[in-house]
């Protein structure tokens, strides 16, 4: 498999202030590559030099195997960037403004009619295409935002937050067509904070923090990384707090803590077989309720292994 | 009680709005430089007076110590004003808007701040940089009063006049963006409105018709204007012979009434009184309305627009067709379209249009005289008689020995006699000498009559002089529009984060500026056509009048519109390449437009003084005529109006015409050069922005 971005140490200070730190990143042609991160760890940084619009310090960056800074021309007709704002052009109307940027890639004539049209139909944006960009709301910008990056065929999008500030309708349409893009085999690069969301998206995701990426690969691995020690939640009829210093004291067990009316059991890592639990209570004569293994998911893998630390 | 006074102690001295920036303001590093190059620039003109007085002050009289100070004082108070109205829209404009941009606007409405409070706090912590400015400046006024010559009074209507204007401009910024009139971007509006205003009255002012006739028969020094200018009403204040207002009793009577007499006596103290009041009256239904036009989601200029049918309101219209060059399409098309350049395009055009058209009719016509002759039929040849025509007078009896004089203006008058006389109307100059009417005679008789042309609405000699005010104004206001459309026109897509989303696309700097450039230009040419078809207008008649034989001179010479195009073009290309220049440089917009307005007027303002004052140099004699067509304005004037400012370079005077075609050369082939000279220098220009493009973009990011 081909790998379409890749960046080797890749750094990019402002000032004193460093926003990327030996960043080393590779992702292959068809993926679809989650970049989660709290805020200011340096997705956008990240995201804006592949996009050629910033120069990194030192570094490299590459896409399509064109070296960003020295190969932006070559660059920019194969990828489509999608910042987290929506460039708004006043006294715009939609097909004007597709329009606008179809000839900026330099599609004239009958072929920009004919693109315009296909890629309002991809988006659903059809009915408005009369509508002023500037009165729409910002579902549909971001929607147009998406169509814009289409009207070129490119092989890269680097979405920005694409889903930021949409409301649950317009997010959930906004990752169906995300899903279509990447059924036509485009390489996505997407940042956002909705981890679920990007859970249903990505084959890989990248966590950064602090400039400093942490982990990068595909998502299933990642949980299985950050799952440590497996967690069972136990619910018992009766005396949950007899039952709790009951379990505590297995050599199997890490910790029991109660947690709003059942108890949070952690078993020790490399403990798998948890059958032990409720055998153990039910031989004490305890009611057993219910016993279930903690789902760990993007959300929990990005908490455990993110420390919160913001520069 | 107490509650009253507590209402006024909240409303100013306990203003939260006002009190943050007056805690903050000062200490400010930015506010420094700015009241620090003010200050500076008032020292420098100090100096720069007192050195072009060109005299030893050891060896100088009181009287002329006194005069010197008097010179000083008068070019002190000038600049200060202008320095006011530059930069009084800068620190009001932003007054409402700039809470609104930053988001706290909602916060402070739902605050229980009074209306008041937030107008008032709002306006005066913008007015306060202005008002600390006008005090820096108190001590470099305070050197007039070592030499003496200057009353303390008249340095306090000085800085009055500079306070009420600021407070005017101040008040304005505050009901434009109360009312949802404009943005932060309105200050170019300002700009506009305040050159035009200024330099249209000033203009205005030097015709007879708006001074009204005094009692004695002679003109007021004070005009309609006076009052409501600032500039004018600042004049008054120096007591200068020409500009001293009259006394009220020296008033007509219908003019000697409250308020016009204090109008004509007194126009620096209206002019002060009256900005305050206006001030209070534009202030007032800010604080009454501004939160109900805060709920509101119209704006009140689009519900302007929409009752004049200029836009619907709606949120969608026809897509037009862009243009293979995307860049050059937006900057003609949307910035040309948009509602309000719209209307400022075609109220440009139409008042620049009428405004020729007037002056070309009132050229072309004349006023209807009190007496007149009118060949043949005044003349009866078989009686030897001749009637005079709009008074009534009886007809006179002409012996065949009589006198009859014709005088065309600025010439001798010479004997002509009445079969010499073209056909047409004539009017009759004074009175004609009559003989002694012999005792019984029932019909005078004419010793000598003097017959002239009918006089012009307007003369020859104003109407270059109003075709070349209205045309430097014209250009004056297309130089403000284009460097304010190329000053914005990276910063604005710099702010709304569009730069971005075209620096990812394959277009290229050259790509990019080559098409702001192209769309800047498309966008201002019918602007910039209209002080050329002006002068096509005056161009036009004269040839008419020439194809019909008539006796002319020109108005303007036509070699005019081969040259003024051109250079018009290549001034305009300068402006819009420093707009751009300063708006790849800057990050915000007012800061862009602001800079590059400054540059623009100081090249021009600068390259102008230093082409009269060449022209005006006896010394040179022609060759001022080359190092003048350098400077626009001062080529404009070459062009349009020589006899008022190169009258002895052109030779006019004198008996040979060969000196005229010489000069008329020497300023076509020069203009030309300068033409070309700025081409190269607009070209250096393009190619070195080009160049820095990615670099100083790249150097904002962030």
């Amino acid at each position: 498999m081909s790998v379409v971005i890749k960046t080797v140490n890749l750094t990019k200070r402002y000032g004193t202030l460093v926003a990327l730190s030996n960043l080393n990143l590779e992702i292959n042609a068809g993926d679809c590559f989650g970049f989660i991160g709290p805020n200011g760890a340096g997705k956008s940084t990240t995201i804006k030099i592949l996009a050629t619009l910033l120069q990194p310090t030192w570094g490299e960056a590459r896409v399509c195997d064109y070296v960003v800074g020295y190969q932006s021309r070559q660059i920019r007709p194969l990828i489509g960037f999608v910042p987290d704002y929506f460039g708004a052009y006043e006294d715009m109307v939609v097909q004007e403004y597709l329009e606008f940027f179809a000839a900026a890639y330099n599609i004239n004539g009958a072929n920009r009619n004919k693109i315009v049209n296909d890629v309002l139909e991809l988006t659903d944006l059809g009915y408005k295409r009369d509508a002023l960009v500037d009165g729409l709301s910002r579902g549909m910008k971001q929607r147009l935002s998406i169509a814009r990056v289409l009207l070129h065929d490119p092989k890269v999008l680097l979405l920005d937050e694409p889903a930021g500030n949409l409301d649950p309708r317009a997010r959930i349409e906004m990752r169906e067509l995300l899903k279509e893009l990447r059924r036509m085999g485009k390489t996505i690069m997407i940042s956002s904070h909705i981890l679920p969301e990007l859970q249903d998206l990505c084959n890989t995701v990248g966590i950064i923090e602090q400039g400093e990426l942490i982990y990068a690969g595909p998502w299933a691995d990642i949980v299985k990384r950050a799952r440590g020690g497996m967690v069972l939640h136990v619910t018992v009829a009766d005396n949950p707090a007899a039952a709790g210093a009951l379990l505590a004291q297995n050599p199997g067990i890490e910790s029991v803590n109660p947690n709003n009316g059942f108890l949070e059991v952690s078993l020790k890592e490399g403990v798998t077989d948890y059958s032990f639990v409720p055998q153990q209570l039910v031989g004490a004569g305890f009611k057993l309720m219910m016993l279930r293994e903690e789902e760990v998911n993007l959300e929990t893998a990005f908490m455990r292994l993110t420390k919160g630390m913001v520069q | 009680m107490l509650g009253v006074a507590d209402y006024f102690w909240r409303l100013l001295p306990a203003n939260p709005i006002l009190r943050r920036v007056v805690e903050t303001g000062g200490k400010r590093r930015r506010d420094l430089f700015i009241r620090c190059g003010y200050l500076g620039f008032l020292i420098g003109v100090v100096i720069f007076s007192l050195i072009s007085s060109n005299s030893s002050f050891g060896s100088m009289s009181l009287d002329q110590l006194a005069k010197v100070s008097a010179q000083l004082f008068r070019t002190t108070s000038y600049w200060q004003l202008g320095l006011v109205a530059f930069l009084a829209p800068v620190f009001t404009a932003g007054a409402i808007t700039q809470e609104k941009d930053s988001q706290t606007y909602d916060i402070l409405l739902a605050t229980p701040l009074t209306n008041a409070q937030i107008v008032l706090g709002s306006l005066l912590s913008r007015l306060f940089f202005v008002v600390t400015l006008l005090i820096s400046g108190i001590p470099v006024f305070s050197i007039t009063q070592v030499f003496g010559g200057v009353a303390i009074s008249a340095i306090a209507y000085s800085f009055a006049i500079a306070a009420a204007t600021a407070f005017v401009t101040g008040a304005i910024a505050m009901a434009i963006a109360v009312f949802k009139v404009g943005t932060r971007r309105t200050i170019f509006s300002f700009y506009l409105f305040i050159t035009v205003y200024v330099a249209g009255l000033w203009m205005l002012d030097t015709l007879d018709y708006f001074h009204p006739a005094l009692a004695d028969g002679t003109r007021s020094t004070t005009s309609w204007f006076t009052g409501i200018h600032p500039f004018l009403a600042l004049r008054v204040i120096f007591n200068e012979k020409a500009h001293i207002p009259p006394d009220v009793l020296a008033l007509p009577s219908n003019l000697q009434r409250w308020p016009l007499g204090w109008y004509f006596s007194s126009p620096q103290t209206f002019y002060v009184a009256f900005m305050f009041t206006l001030s209070f009256v534009l202030v007032s239904p800010s604080i009454v309305f501004l939160r109900r036009l805060a709920q509101s989601s119209n704006t009140l200029r689009s519900w302007v627009l929409q009752k004049l049918r200029i836009t619907k309101g709606d949120k969608s219209r026809k897509p037009r067709a862009v243009w293979s060059n995307p860049i050059a399409w937006r900057e003609a098309k949307t910035k040309a379209s948009a509602a309000r350049a719209s209307i400022l395009r075609y109220v440009f055009i139409a008042a620049g249009v009428i405004g020729a058209l007037v002056l070309c009719w009132m050229y072309s016509t004349t006023y209807e005289p009190d007496r007149y002759v009118l060949l043949p039929d005044s003349y009866d040849a078989d009686n030897n008689t001749l009637t005079m025509f709009g008074r009534n007078d009886l007809p006179a009896r002409m012996p065949r020995d009589t006198m009859v004089q014709y005088k065309e203006p600025g010439q001798e008058k010479r004997d002509m006699g009445l079969a010499s006389l073209a056909r047409g109307k004539y009017q009759v100059v004074g009175q004609p000498a009559y003989e002694p009417n012999p005792r019984g005679a029932r019909v005078n008789t004419i010793a000598s009559i003097t017959l002239a042309p009918l006089d012009r609405r307007v003369s020859a000699d104003d109407a270059r002089k109003f075709l070349l005010g209205m045309i430097a104004i014209e250009f004056a206001v297309i130089l403000l529009i284009v460097t304010n459309a190329a000053a914005s026109t990276v910063t604005r897509e710099k702010e709304d984060g569009s730069l971005d989303l075209l620096l990812a696309t394959p277009i290229t700097s050259r790509y990019y500026i080559w098409g702001k450039l192209r769309g800047l230009v498309s966008f201002v040419l019918p602007l910039a056509a209209v002080p050329i078809a002006s002068i096509l207008m005056f161009v036009l008649y004269d040839l008419y009048r020439a194809a019909s034989g008539q006796s002319f001179d020109w108005i303007v010479f036509p070699e005019s519109l081969l040259i003024l195009p051109g250079t018009i073009v290549v001034v305009v290309a300068f402006a819009a390449i420093l707009g751009m220049q300063m708006s790849l440089r800057c990050r915000r917009t007012v800061m862009a437009v602001m800079s590059s307005v400054g540059i623009v007027l100081g090249v021009c303002v600068g390259l102008a003084l230093c082409g009269y004052n060449v022209v005006d140099s006896r010394g040179l004699g022609q060759v001022g005529l080359v190092f003048g067509s350098f400077s626009p304005f001062t080529l404009m004037t070459l062009l349009v109006n020589p006899r008022g400012y190169a009258n002895e370079q052109f030779g006019f005077n004198a008996s040979d015409p060969s000196s005229v075609a010489t000069a008329r050369m020497l300023v076509f082939v020069f203009g030309w050069a300068a033409t070309g000279a700025y081409t190269m220098l607009v070209w250096a220009m393009y190619k070195s922005m080009v160049k820095n493009f990615d670099m100083t973009i790249r150097k904002q990011s962030r």
